[in-house]
């Protein structure tokens, strides 16, 4: 703890029950989701069997009787697959205390439309139509929601966190734990840089602007670090006030899902590779959901986009050691220095609170730990065969059903992305934290495109190869 | 160290169920949550109008009623 905490409050800080974190906490659902999938999976394999039959999903198809056929073959097993995750996302949603009697309903029509999106992508025009399936659940959801009046139930089921930490921790069963330690500290650099850039441009242009300090340091984080995420963390360690918090909110979903057009489409313009992209995504999105849905879309233009170099992964590899290894991780970092700065520097606002070390843990984004844990679990497993062994065992038997896993708790995540974003719900942003941030925004994405492609670009490309 | 001022975390102006956040915040689910390990237990302060840590405490505090105290995790 600060010195100057210590002036400031003589309280203890509670502790927050192990067991209530570990039940009531969304990251740790990802991480029993995830992970539990991914044990399960690795004892399989180790006893020789493996998750291929329920890992199912639509192949590549031209003619609609092609997509019937498919779903006369393989409906015992979308079926199976079905009540899995209606399950297991049942349990955590009832861990989260959001009613099952809601939840199942709004899960299965959830997963029938993703059923729908994941065959609409492996159509064999998709690309050609720019019908990438992130880029049209979000068009879809974005058009329905701000339309038409969806019943309340259905939101039970939109989970776009929940389904998207469970596939970044999925997705670390496809990383090895050598390229994470490899890529993880260019990731860092680039992203700190960046980090620190952005927050500096936002902030003071809002200071210059005549913003409230918290209010600044609100927007700089979430245009920063981690989005909504990093903007809420901070809130909270600073006291900003309620419009603070919906404002940062308003600005970050509005540029978010600009970002998700409009990087992939810029990227595809400048023939960039999968890689590259990806990384300049991981730099200059600002929440994990949105830049993951730009990446996959991106990593869907390798071999079907003419001069897009790198593999299908890369794209959303790249993103992710970038964004969650080189900036979510540092949430807690940011809100603990802020809440010093807060306490020593800001007016006080009537509301004591104290700056301690703990709070980089109290802060820290859990699902990480997951998204490194799977890494480890499949390092060790598939430790001893050779590039041949593994091309010809590992991947089909046991990383290729995870990754299926991976690309459906996704969709889920796009979907929900579009049908929560409701635009009359934005709170009145005021044109001085619209223009800061936007300040920022340029910034960012200028900056984040030189480190991507010039100063790190031989790495990131060697990356997607 | 004292513990004797009690936080906002026992306070009937302060929200922190998870649920209502998001219903409090119109937007948050979208692209984050309130069930983000990173909230950790911060909520919404009715007196002050701001968003606050669990932890923190202010002259204004009312204790709430038994009932209040079920509902705060999350």
């Amino acid at each position: 703890m600060t010195h100057i905490a210590e002036h400031t409050s003589r309280a203890v800080v509670p502790r927050e029950t192990l067991w209530g974190e570990l039940i009531h906490k969304e990251d740790w659902w990802a991480i029993w989701i995830g992970l539990g999938l991914i044990v399960v999976a690795a004892a399989l394999f180790v006893d020789g069997g493996t998750l291929k039959w329920i890992a199912v999903a639509p192949l590549r198809w031209s003619q609609p009787t092609q997509v019937a056929t498919q779903l006369r073959e393989h409906w015992t097993q979308y079926t199976a697959l079905l009540v899995l995750w209606a399950v297991l996302f049942g349990i955590g949603a009832s861990g989260l205390r959001i009613k099952l009697t809601q939840f199942l309903p709004a899960f299965v029509v959830l997963y029938v439309a993703a059923l729908g999106l994941y065959f609409l992508g492996q159509w064999n025009q998709a690309a050609h139509y720019n019908l990438e399936p992130p880029l049209v659940a979000l068009a879809l959801g974005l058009l329905l929601s701000n339309t038409v009046a969806l019943p309340q139930w259905l939101s039970s089921g939109l989970r776009v966190e929940l389904y998207i930490k469970t596939g970044i921790v999925l997705l670390g069963a496809s990383l090895p734990l050598t390229l994470i330690a490899w890529a993880g500290p260019v990731a860092i650099l680039q992203a700190s840089i960046i980090s620190l850039v952005t927050f500096a441009a936002i902030y003071y242009t809002s200071k210059r602007l005549g913003l409230d300090p918290r209010l600044a340091a609100v927007l700089g984080t979430g245009g920063a670090v981690c989005g909504v995420s990093g903007a809420i963390a901070v809130a909270g360690a600073v006291g900003a006030k309620k419009e603070h918090v919906s404002i940062a909110i308003s600005l970050v979903v509005l540029w978010a899902i600009v970002m998700i057009f409009a990087l992939p489409l810029i990227s595809r313009d400048l023939g960039l590779s999968t890689g590259v992209a990806g990384a300049w995504i991981g730099t200059s999105e600002f929440a994990d959901a949105a830049g993951l849905a730009a990446a996959q879309t991106y990593g869907g233009y390798a071999g079907n986009v003419p001069g897009i170099a790198g593999s299908a992964d890369a794209a959303v590899n790249a993103f992710t050691l970038m964004k969650v290894i080189g900036r979510d991780v540092w949430i807690g970092v940011w809100a603990f220095v802020l809440s010093i700065v807060a306490i020593s520097r800001w007016e006080s606002t009537g509301v004591r609170t104290k700056a301690g070390a703990g709070e980089i843990w109290r802060r820290l984004p859990k699902f990480v730990l997951g998204f490194l844990l799977a890494s480890v679990v499949i390092t060790l497993v598939t430790r001893g065969y050779s590039y041949a062994d593994y091309k010809k065992s590992v991947l089909p038997g046991l990383v290729a059903p995870l990754q299926v896993f991976r690309v459906w708790a996704l969709t889920f995540a796009f979907l929900s992305i579009g049908l929560t974003t409701r635009i009359r719900d934005f709170a009145a942003i005021g044109t001085r934290p619209f223009y800061a941030f936007t300040v920022g925004v340029v910034i960012n994405v200028i900056l984040g495109f030189i480190l991507s492609t010039q100063v790190f670009g031989a790495f990131w490309t060697r990356l997607g190869q | 160290m004292s513990t004797s001022e009690p936080r906002c975390q026992s306070c009937r102006h302060f929200t922190r169920a998870a649920a209502e956040l998001e219903a409090l915040l119109p937007g948050l689910r979208t692209l984050s949550s309130a069930y983000a390990a990173v909230r950790s237990g911060d909520g919404l302060c009715s007196v002050h109008d701001r968003y606050v840590a669990a932890y923190s405490h202010c002259a204004a505090h009312a204790q709430q009623r038994p009932s209040q105290s079920a509902e705060l995790t999350g």
